[in-house]
Protein backbone atom coordinates (compact mmCIF):
# COMPACT_ATOMS: atom_id res chain seq x y z
CA UNK A 1 0.00 0.00 0.00
CA UNK A 2 1.23 3.82 -0.81
CA UNK A 3 0.79 6.48 1.41
CA UNK A 4 -1.66 7.62 -1.61
CA UNK A 5 -3.96 4.79 -0.93
CA UNK A 6 -4.35 5.58 2.26
CA UNK A 7 -4.58 8.95 2.45
CA UNK A 8 -7.51 8.67 -0.47
CA UNK A 9 -9.33 6.19 1.93
CA UNK A 10 -8.91 8.34 5.18
CA UNK A 11 -10.41 11.62 2.34
CA UNK A 12 -13.26 8.82 1.48
CA UNK A 13 -14.10 8.22 5.11
CA UNK A 14 -13.93 12.11 5.93
CA UNK A 15 -15.92 13.11 3.31
CA UNK A 16 -18.62 10.22 2.83
CA UNK A 17 -18.68 8.56 6.53
CA UNK A 18 -17.04 5.22 7.17
CA UNK A 19 -20.44 3.47 5.54
CA UNK A 20 -19.12 5.01 2.33
CA UNK A 21 -22.24 6.86 1.30
CA UNK A 22 -22.13 9.03 -1.62
CA UNK A 23 -18.96 6.91 -3.00
CA UNK A 24 -19.94 5.06 -6.29
CA UNK A 25 -20.01 0.93 -5.98
CA UNK A 26 -16.24 0.50 -7.03
CA UNK A 27 -14.96 3.59 -4.80
CA UNK A 28 -16.94 1.75 -2.02
CA UNK A 29 -15.65 -1.23 -2.36
CA UNK A 30 -11.90 -0.26 -2.60
CA UNK A 31 -12.53 1.14 0.76
CA UNK A 32 -14.40 -1.44 2.25
CA UNK A 33 -11.26 -3.80 1.25
CA UNK A 34 -8.63 -1.52 2.11
CA UNK A 35 -10.70 -1.08 5.69
CA UNK A 36 -9.83 -4.95 6.09
CA UNK A 37 -6.07 -4.83 5.26
CA UNK A 38 -5.36 -1.96 6.76
CA UNK A 39 -5.37 -1.27 10.94
CA UNK A 40 -4.35 2.65 10.47
CA UNK A 41 -6.93 3.41 8.45
CA UNK A 42 -9.61 1.20 10.47
CA UNK A 43 -8.21 3.39 13.36
CA UNK A 44 -8.62 6.29 11.56
CA UNK A 45 -12.77 5.24 10.54
CA UNK A 46 -13.23 4.69 14.37
CA UNK A 47 -11.92 7.87 14.92
CA UNK A 48 -14.44 9.67 12.84
CA UNK A 49 -16.95 7.50 13.77
CA UNK A 50 -16.49 8.77 17.07
CA UNK A 51 -16.44 11.95 16.22
CA UNK A 52 -19.49 12.20 14.33
CA UNK A 53 -21.03 10.50 17.39
CA UNK A 54 -19.99 12.96 19.67
CA UNK A 55 -21.14 15.84 17.38
CA UNK A 56 -24.98 14.38 17.06
CA UNK A 57 -24.98 13.47 20.55
CA UNK A 58 -25.19 17.10 21.86
CA UNK A 59 -28.82 18.20 22.14
CA UNK A 60 -29.45 21.96 20.60
CA UNK A 61 -32.78 23.06 21.37
CA UNK A 62 -34.58 26.03 20.58
CA UNK A 63 -36.71 27.17 22.89
CA UNK A 64 -40.31 27.32 22.93
CA UNK A 65 -40.23 31.25 24.31
CA UNK A 66 -37.86 31.67 21.10
CA UNK A 67 -39.96 30.52 18.51
CA UNK A 68 -43.21 31.94 19.82
CA UNK A 69 -41.21 35.18 19.67
CA UNK A 70 -39.66 34.92 16.35
CA UNK A 71 -43.89 33.34 14.97
CA UNK A 72 -44.92 36.43 16.32
CA UNK A 73 -42.33 39.02 14.84
CA UNK A 74 -42.69 37.41 11.56
CA UNK A 75 -46.41 37.91 11.76
CA UNK A 76 -46.41 41.56 13.02
CA UNK A 77 -43.49 42.28 10.10
CA UNK A 78 -45.66 40.27 7.26
CA UNK A 79 -48.28 42.28 8.01
CA UNK A 80 -46.54 45.83 7.63
CA UNK A 81 -45.22 44.65 4.00
CA UNK A 82 -48.38 43.89 3.52
CA UNK A 83 -50.13 47.29 4.86
CA UNK A 84 -47.11 49.13 2.55
CA UNK A 85 -47.78 47.10 -0.50
CA UNK A 86 -51.41 47.82 -0.27
CA UNK A 87 -50.03 51.70 -0.19
CA UNK A 88 -47.63 51.37 -3.01
CA UNK A 89 -51.17 50.18 -4.73
CA UNK A 90 -52.75 52.59 -3.80
CA UNK A 91 -50.32 55.27 -5.37
CA UNK A 92 -50.03 53.47 -8.52
CA UNK A 93 -53.69 53.64 -9.07
CA UNK A 94 -53.65 57.10 -8.15
CA UNK A 95 -51.03 57.80 -10.89
CA UNK A 96 -52.50 55.72 -13.24
CA UNK A 97 -55.87 57.77 -13.02
CA UNK A 98 -53.79 60.82 -13.22
CA UNK A 99 -52.22 60.34 -16.16
CA UNK A 100 -55.62 58.91 -18.13
CA UNK A 101 -57.43 62.30 -17.11
CA UNK A 102 -54.56 64.43 -17.92
CA UNK A 103 -54.25 62.75 -20.90
CA UNK A 104 -57.82 63.62 -21.81
CA UNK A 105 -58.54 66.86 -20.46
CA UNK A 106 -55.01 68.51 -21.27
CA UNK A 107 -55.77 68.95 -25.10
CA UNK A 108 -59.43 69.69 -24.67
CA UNK A 109 -58.20 72.52 -22.11
CA UNK A 110 -55.32 73.82 -24.08
CA UNK A 111 -57.79 74.26 -27.30
CA UNK A 112 -60.60 76.22 -24.45
CA UNK A 113 -57.41 78.32 -23.73
CA UNK A 114 -56.68 79.05 -27.30
CA UNK A 115 -60.43 80.21 -28.18
CA UNK A 116 -60.62 81.98 -24.82
CA UNK A 117 -57.22 83.66 -25.86
CA UNK A 118 -58.64 84.58 -29.35
CA UNK A 119 -61.94 85.91 -27.65
CA UNK A 120 -60.10 88.00 -25.24
CA UNK A 121 -57.20 89.18 -27.68
CA UNK A 122 -54.77 88.35 -25.87
CA UNK A 123 -51.18 87.17 -27.60
CA UNK A 124 -50.79 83.70 -27.43
CA UNK A 125 -47.90 83.21 -24.76
CA UNK A 126 -50.26 85.15 -22.27
CA UNK A 127 -52.73 82.65 -22.43
CA UNK A 128 -50.33 79.98 -22.53
CA UNK A 129 -48.87 80.92 -19.82
CA UNK A 130 -52.34 80.97 -18.13
CA UNK A 131 -52.77 77.45 -19.27
CA UNK A 132 -49.53 76.47 -17.89
CA UNK A 133 -50.19 77.77 -14.33
CA UNK A 134 -53.63 75.99 -14.62
CA UNK A 135 -52.31 72.98 -15.00
CA UNK A 136 -49.29 72.71 -12.77
CA UNK A 137 -51.61 74.60 -10.24
CA UNK A 138 -53.84 71.42 -8.89
CA UNK A 139 -50.45 69.16 -9.30
CA UNK A 140 -48.77 71.41 -6.87
CA UNK A 141 -51.15 71.15 -4.74
CA UNK A 142 -52.36 67.55 -4.52
CA UNK A 143 -48.16 66.90 -4.14
CA UNK A 144 -48.73 69.18 -0.74
CA UNK A 145 -51.42 67.34 0.19
CA UNK A 146 -50.13 63.78 -0.61
CA UNK A 147 -46.90 64.71 1.23
CA UNK A 148 -48.91 65.82 4.24
CA UNK A 149 -51.12 62.40 3.74
CA UNK A 150 -47.76 60.50 3.70
CA UNK A 151 -46.48 62.00 6.81
CA UNK A 152 -49.06 61.13 8.74
CA UNK A 153 -49.61 57.40 7.56
CA UNK A 154 -45.37 56.64 8.40
CA UNK A 155 -46.72 58.72 11.90
CA UNK A 156 -49.99 56.13 11.67
CA UNK A 157 -47.08 53.57 11.07
CA UNK A 158 -44.43 54.01 13.31
CA UNK A 159 -46.95 54.24 16.44
CA UNK A 160 -48.30 50.82 15.09
CA UNK A 161 -44.79 49.30 15.34
CA UNK A 162 -44.17 50.63 18.42
CA UNK B 1 -33.86 5.65 -11.40
CA UNK B 2 -36.06 3.42 -9.70
CA UNK B 3 -39.93 4.36 -8.94
CA UNK B 4 -39.25 4.71 -5.12
CA UNK B 5 -36.49 7.17 -6.18
CA UNK B 6 -38.41 9.02 -8.71
CA UNK B 7 -41.59 8.90 -5.99
CA UNK B 8 -39.32 10.26 -4.08
CA UNK B 9 -38.13 13.15 -5.47
CA UNK B 10 -41.27 14.18 -7.22
CA UNK B 11 -42.15 14.45 -3.82
CA UNK B 12 -39.48 16.69 -2.47
CA UNK B 13 -40.05 19.03 -5.67
CA UNK B 14 -43.74 18.94 -4.83
CA UNK B 15 -42.95 20.16 -1.53
CA UNK B 16 -40.47 22.39 -2.07
CA UNK B 17 -42.31 24.19 -4.52
CA UNK B 18 -44.78 24.26 -2.37
CA UNK B 19 -42.72 26.49 0.09
CA UNK B 20 -41.34 28.39 -2.84
CA UNK B 21 -44.96 29.43 -3.82
CA UNK B 22 -46.02 29.78 0.17
CA UNK B 23 -43.20 32.41 0.72
CA UNK B 24 -43.43 34.45 -2.60
CA UNK B 25 -47.45 34.50 -1.14
CA UNK B 26 -45.64 35.17 2.45
CA UNK B 27 -47.71 33.30 4.00
CA UNK B 28 -47.75 33.68 7.74
CA UNK B 29 -49.04 30.00 8.58
CA UNK B 30 -46.22 28.07 5.63
CA UNK B 31 -43.57 30.26 8.04
CA UNK B 32 -45.29 29.41 11.45
CA UNK B 33 -44.87 25.95 10.22
CA UNK B 34 -41.10 26.34 8.89
CA UNK B 35 -40.24 28.06 11.90
CA UNK B 36 -41.26 25.27 13.84
CA UNK B 37 -39.96 22.61 11.21
CA UNK B 38 -36.38 23.92 11.12
CA UNK B 39 -36.01 25.54 14.78
CA UNK B 40 -33.88 23.39 16.08
CA UNK B 41 -31.28 22.52 12.92
CA UNK B 42 -31.06 26.48 12.66
CA UNK B 43 -30.01 27.70 15.95
CA UNK B 44 -27.82 25.06 16.09
CA UNK B 45 -26.33 26.20 13.06
CA UNK B 46 -26.03 29.85 13.77
CA UNK B 47 -24.92 29.15 17.53
CA UNK B 48 -21.98 26.84 16.49
CA UNK B 49 -21.41 29.38 13.72
CA UNK B 50 -21.21 32.37 15.70
CA UNK B 51 -20.36 30.76 18.92
CA UNK B 52 -22.88 32.60 21.02
CA UNK B 53 -26.12 31.00 21.62
CA UNK B 54 -27.63 34.79 22.74
CA UNK B 55 -26.21 35.83 19.17
CA UNK B 56 -27.70 33.25 17.33
CA UNK B 57 -31.20 33.40 19.09
CA UNK B 58 -31.02 37.35 17.49
CA UNK B 59 -30.07 36.04 14.03
CA UNK B 60 -32.44 32.90 14.34
CA UNK B 61 -35.16 35.85 14.45
CA UNK B 62 -33.12 38.06 11.89
CA UNK B 63 -33.20 34.90 9.74
CA UNK B 64 -36.72 34.54 9.61
CA UNK B 65 -37.58 37.88 9.18
CA UNK B 66 -34.97 37.84 5.67
CA UNK B 67 -36.95 34.66 4.79
CA UNK B 68 -40.63 36.63 5.00
CA UNK B 69 -38.61 39.60 2.87
CA UNK B 70 -36.99 37.46 0.14
CA UNK B 71 -38.83 34.53 0.44
CA UNK B 72 -39.65 35.27 -3.36
CA UNK B 73 -36.10 34.33 -4.22
CA UNK B 74 -36.42 30.60 -3.15
CA UNK B 75 -36.91 28.89 -6.70
CA UNK B 76 -38.28 25.44 -4.84
CA UNK B 77 -35.79 23.67 -7.27
CA UNK B 78 -33.41 22.96 -4.26
CA UNK B 79 -33.85 21.98 -0.26
CA UNK B 80 -35.44 24.84 1.26
CA UNK B 81 -33.05 24.17 4.39
CA UNK B 82 -29.92 24.78 2.01
CA UNK B 83 -31.60 28.09 1.05
CA UNK B 84 -32.15 28.80 4.69
CA UNK B 85 -28.57 28.46 5.97
CA UNK B 86 -27.52 30.38 3.18
CA UNK B 87 -29.55 32.95 4.20
CA UNK B 88 -28.73 32.59 8.20
CA UNK B 89 -25.08 32.38 6.54
CA UNK B 90 -24.87 35.74 5.08
CA UNK B 91 -26.80 37.32 7.96
CA UNK B 92 -24.28 36.14 10.29
CA UNK B 93 -21.64 37.48 8.05
CA UNK B 94 -23.00 40.82 7.74
CA UNK B 95 -23.51 40.62 12.02
CA UNK B 96 -19.67 39.83 12.32
CA UNK B 97 -18.93 42.76 10.02
CA UNK B 98 -20.93 45.18 11.68
CA UNK B 99 -19.05 44.57 14.85
CA UNK B 100 -15.71 43.73 13.35
CA UNK B 101 -15.23 45.35 10.42
CA UNK B 102 -12.30 42.79 9.35
CA UNK B 103 -11.77 41.55 5.77
CA UNK B 104 -14.30 39.21 4.18
CA UNK B 105 -12.22 35.84 4.36
CA UNK B 106 -11.55 36.64 7.86
CA UNK B 107 -15.23 37.12 8.79
CA UNK B 108 -15.17 33.40 9.69
CA UNK B 109 -11.65 33.41 11.37
CA UNK B 110 -12.28 33.83 15.04
CA UNK B 111 -8.91 31.26 15.99
CA UNK B 112 -7.62 34.41 17.98
CA UNK B 113 -11.04 35.60 19.33
CA UNK B 114 -11.78 34.75 23.21
CA UNK B 115 -14.05 31.61 22.81
CA UNK B 116 -17.15 32.01 25.02
CA UNK B 117 -18.82 28.23 25.62
CA UNK B 118 -21.50 27.63 23.48
CA UNK B 119 -24.82 27.09 25.52
CA UNK B 120 -26.76 23.81 24.35
CA UNK B 121 -29.75 22.99 25.86
CA UNK B 122 -29.87 19.95 27.53
CA UNK B 123 -32.76 17.92 27.95
CA UNK B 124 -31.67 15.41 31.60
CA UNK B 125 -34.01 13.41 33.19
CA UNK B 126 -31.76 13.75 36.09
CA UNK B 127 -28.83 15.68 38.54
CA UNK B 128 -26.17 12.93 37.48
CA UNK B 129 -27.41 12.68 33.63
CA UNK B 130 -26.99 16.35 33.57
CA UNK B 131 -23.81 16.70 35.25
CA UNK B 132 -22.54 14.39 33.04
CA UNK B 133 -23.78 15.57 29.49
CA UNK B 134 -22.93 18.93 30.80
CA UNK B 135 -19.80 17.89 30.74
CA UNK B 136 -19.90 16.15 27.99
CA UNK B 137 -21.51 18.55 25.94
CA UNK B 138 -18.94 21.85 27.31
CA UNK B 139 -16.23 19.66 25.92
CA UNK B 140 -17.57 18.80 22.35
CA UNK B 141 -18.32 22.72 22.06
CA UNK B 142 -14.78 23.10 23.54
CA UNK B 143 -13.45 21.38 20.51
CA UNK B 144 -15.64 22.40 17.76
CA UNK B 145 -14.80 26.45 18.90
CA UNK B 146 -11.13 25.46 19.28
CA UNK B 147 -10.63 24.59 15.29
CA UNK B 148 -11.23 27.47 12.47
CA UNK B 149 -14.46 28.74 12.33
CA UNK B 150 -15.11 27.99 8.05
CA UNK B 151 -14.23 24.09 9.40
CA UNK B 152 -16.20 24.09 11.99
CA UNK B 153 -19.07 25.10 9.60
CA UNK B 154 -18.23 22.50 6.75
CA UNK B 155 -18.14 19.46 9.91
CA UNK B 156 -21.27 20.96 11.44
CA UNK B 157 -23.23 21.31 8.41
CA UNK B 158 -21.69 18.07 7.07
CA UNK B 159 -22.53 15.83 10.43
CA UNK B 160 -24.57 17.25 12.29
CA UNK B 161 -27.29 18.70 9.72
CA UNK B 162 -26.35 15.64 7.14
CA UNK B 163 -26.35 18.56 4.42
CA UNK B 164 -24.13 16.79 1.19
CA UNK B 165 -20.99 18.53 -0.38
CA UNK B 166 -23.04 20.28 -2.97
CA UNK B 167 -25.71 21.99 -0.33
CA UNK B 168 -22.80 22.83 1.78
CA UNK B 169 -21.33 24.48 -1.32
CA UNK B 170 -24.18 25.96 -2.45
CA UNK B 171 -24.72 27.35 1.51
CA UNK B 172 -21.02 28.97 1.66
CA UNK B 173 -20.95 29.64 -1.87
CA UNK B 174 -17.75 28.04 -1.80
CA UNK B 175 -15.82 25.49 -4.35
CA UNK B 176 -16.72 21.86 -3.27
CA UNK B 177 -12.63 21.38 -3.56
CA UNK B 178 -12.79 23.72 -0.87
CA UNK B 179 -15.58 22.18 0.70
CA UNK B 180 -13.78 18.25 0.70
CA UNK B 181 -10.56 20.41 2.11
CA UNK B 182 -12.27 21.73 5.06
CA UNK B 183 -14.26 18.91 5.71
CA UNK B 184 -11.38 16.79 5.72
CA UNK B 185 -9.01 19.26 7.82
CA UNK B 186 -11.77 20.32 10.20
CA UNK B 187 -12.09 16.57 11.15
CA UNK B 188 -8.49 15.86 11.43
CA UNK B 189 -8.46 19.10 13.91
CA UNK B 190 -11.62 17.26 15.45
CA UNK B 191 -10.02 13.93 16.27
CA UNK B 192 -7.53 14.53 18.68
CA UNK B 193 -9.24 17.18 20.63
CA UNK B 194 -12.42 14.36 20.79
CA UNK B 195 -10.76 11.57 21.34
CA UNK B 196 -12.07 9.37 24.42
CA UNK B 197 -15.50 11.72 24.43
CA UNK B 198 -18.68 9.87 23.97
CA UNK B 199 -22.00 10.26 24.43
Amino acid sequence: MTRDVHQQAQEWIALTGVDGLGLDDAQQSQLQTHLRECDSCRGYADATSQVVRSLRSVPMAATPVLVRRTQARVRQHAQLLRQQRERLWMVGIACAGIGFSASVTIPIMWKVFSWLGNWAGVSSPVWETGFGIFVIAPALLVSVLLLARGRHLTDDAGRWRS
Amino acid sequence: MNAAALYFVNGMESETSAIARGLRRRDPDLLDRLIEQYQHRLLRYLTYLTGHRELAEDLFQETWIRVLERGHQYDGKHEFSTWLFSVARHLCIDSMRKKNPVSLDGLLDDSNDARAPLDPVDIRPSALEMIAQHEHADRINAALTCIAAEYREAVVLRFQEGLTLDEIAAVTGAPLGTIKSRLYRGLNLLMPLLKGAQA
